[in-house]
């Protein structure tokens, strides 16, 4: 399928098609969330194949379980990369997976990412990553430790030896600072 | 108001959009939100500003997922088209990634394995142990039978042999029913008596029947015998000469000279 006949919708119809199950709703589900799911789950697992794999097990999930989400609770982005991360977790704390992975330093494993994978040239996102880069190092490290690691706020404490207020409110700045931007 | 911007600002609603909270912890959150616009909008953003940061790291998955991953969608949506209706309902869980039971099921055969094979194995060792049993059995039961053969070839052998010569012994005015039967051979000195044919009282425990040859006028023993019909024919010790037989009973063992008194056959050559 060519790039240029990525089928995107508003949010509500795509929820909309995706409860009746149209083939449609399926497609502008992958085209508009893949590459922010997959980015999500590649830096958790930090290997293609196994990422793969997670992605579409994600989708698969996402696809049986949707009667199980409504717009009320929140965006459909969010329910969808809680499922994507809570898969992606579940592979990389799985017994043959760990056998086969390298320790990576968490920022290695992100900037190398970066440098390898996100090359594709998006207008939307232009700017956008100079707005990443506002963030102080410490507030993207959190950030990234509960984001992108699928540390829980407790893990990222014990991980830096921070108290639990500090990860707390250095998280909430970090996302402060996001809204500061896109706004 | 001031609480709710407290509740705000602890950032238990940041954790709530990255789902690091416990499941008492989100209901609470929810109500929070149902109750509070503020609170609500401020995770309408928070979700917003995830799903750009989350946007900006976003990686392309290579070409060929995105047909992966709708094919494994769509694999049921011609069925699920043309029963627009019960599509709704047919909402299937995805079961539970369990972990796989492999190696529990491989190992539960191997143990029925071992067991069935023991039992196989206890089964054969107590057939080889009675087929063994069997051959001890028929191995004795061979040998008694070449003894049996060799020793009817050699009763035989006394028939064909002409140089044996028949000598019938005769009841003692004692003893008259009694009778015997001595075969000799000059040529080669052997002398054997009937077993079979004998017609003695039978002895007790404490006596046995002796038979004696007469050379030149003096007894000479010959070996002691029982009267009982076990074998056919026993062969007793060499002599030469012989002028007569005679059978005495004697203490068990033999004596060294017949007691005539106790005579029961005799016989002239």
């Amino acid at each position: 399928m060519s790039r240029n006949h990525k089928i995107s919708l508003p949010e509500e119809e795509l929820v909309r098609a995706l409860h009746h199950r149209e083939r449609t709703g399926a497609e502008a589900l992958y085209n508009m969330y893949s590459s922010s799911l997959y980015g999500v789950i590649f830096r958790i697992i930090g290997e293609e194949t196994a990422a793969e794999d997670v992605l579409q097990e994600t989708f698969v999930k996402i696809w049986h379980s949707f009667s199980g989400y409504s717009a009320e609770k929140g965006r459909l982005f969010t329910w969808m990369v809680n499922i994507a991360r809570n898969l992606a977790i579940d592979k990389v704390r799985s017994k043959d997976f760990k056998n086969q992975t390298k320790n990576q330093e968490l920022e290695n494993n992100v900037t190398f990412i970066d440098e390898q994978k996100n090359t594709v040239y998006k207008p939307e996102l232009l700017g956008l990553k100079d707005l990443v880069d506002t963030l102080k190092p410490e507030q993207k490290l959190i950030l990234n430790l509960i984001y992108f690691k699928g540390y829980t706020h407790v893990e990222a404490a014990e991980e830096l030896g921070l108290p639990l207020g500090t990860v707390k409110t250095r998280l909430r700045m970090a996302i402060q600072e996001l809204r500061k931007h896109f706004n | 108001m001031e609480d709710i911007k407290a509740y705000i600002e602890s950032g238990i609603l940041e954790l709530y959009v990255l789902g690091d909270l416990s499941p008492e912890e989100r209901l609470q959150v929810e109500g929070m939100a149902l109750k509070h616009l503020e609170v609500k909008a401020e995770l309408g953003a928070i979700e917003a500003s995830l799903e750009v940061y989350a946007r900006a790291h976003a990686v392309d998955p290579s070409e060929k997922m995105q047909d992966r991953v709708l094919n494994s969608l769509l694999i049921n949506f011609g069925n699920d088209e043309s029963f627009p209706g019960r599509t709704v309902n047919r909402v299937i869980e995805m079961p539970a990634r369990t972990p796989s039971n492999f190696y529990k099921y491989a190992f539960a055969a191997c143990l029925v394995l071992l067991l069935v094979s023991i039992a196989a194995l206890i089964n054969v060792y107590n057939k080889w142990k009675q087929s063994d049993s069997q051959v001890v059995a028929l191995q004795l039961e061979k040998q008694q039978f070449s003894k049996r053969v060799n020793l009817m070839d050699e009763q035989l052998d006394v028939f064909r042999d002409s140089t044996f010569r028949f000598v019938k012994l005769k009841g003692t005015p004692k003893t008259p029913a009694s009778a015997m039967t001595v075969a000799w051979s000059p040529v080669k000195k052997k002398v054997m008596i009937d077993m079979a044919g004998m017609k003695l009282p039978a002895n007790d425990e404490s006596h046995q029947y002796q038979l004696w040859a007469i050379v030149k006028g003096k007894p000479v023993d010959l070996g002691v015998f029982d009267a009982k019909a076990d074998t056919a024919m026993k062969e007793m010790k060499p002599v030469e000469q012989p002028q007569a037989f005679a059978v005495t009973l004697e203490p068990r063992g033999g004596s060294a000279n017949p007691t005539m008194d106790e005579m029961v056959v005799i016989s002239n050559i």
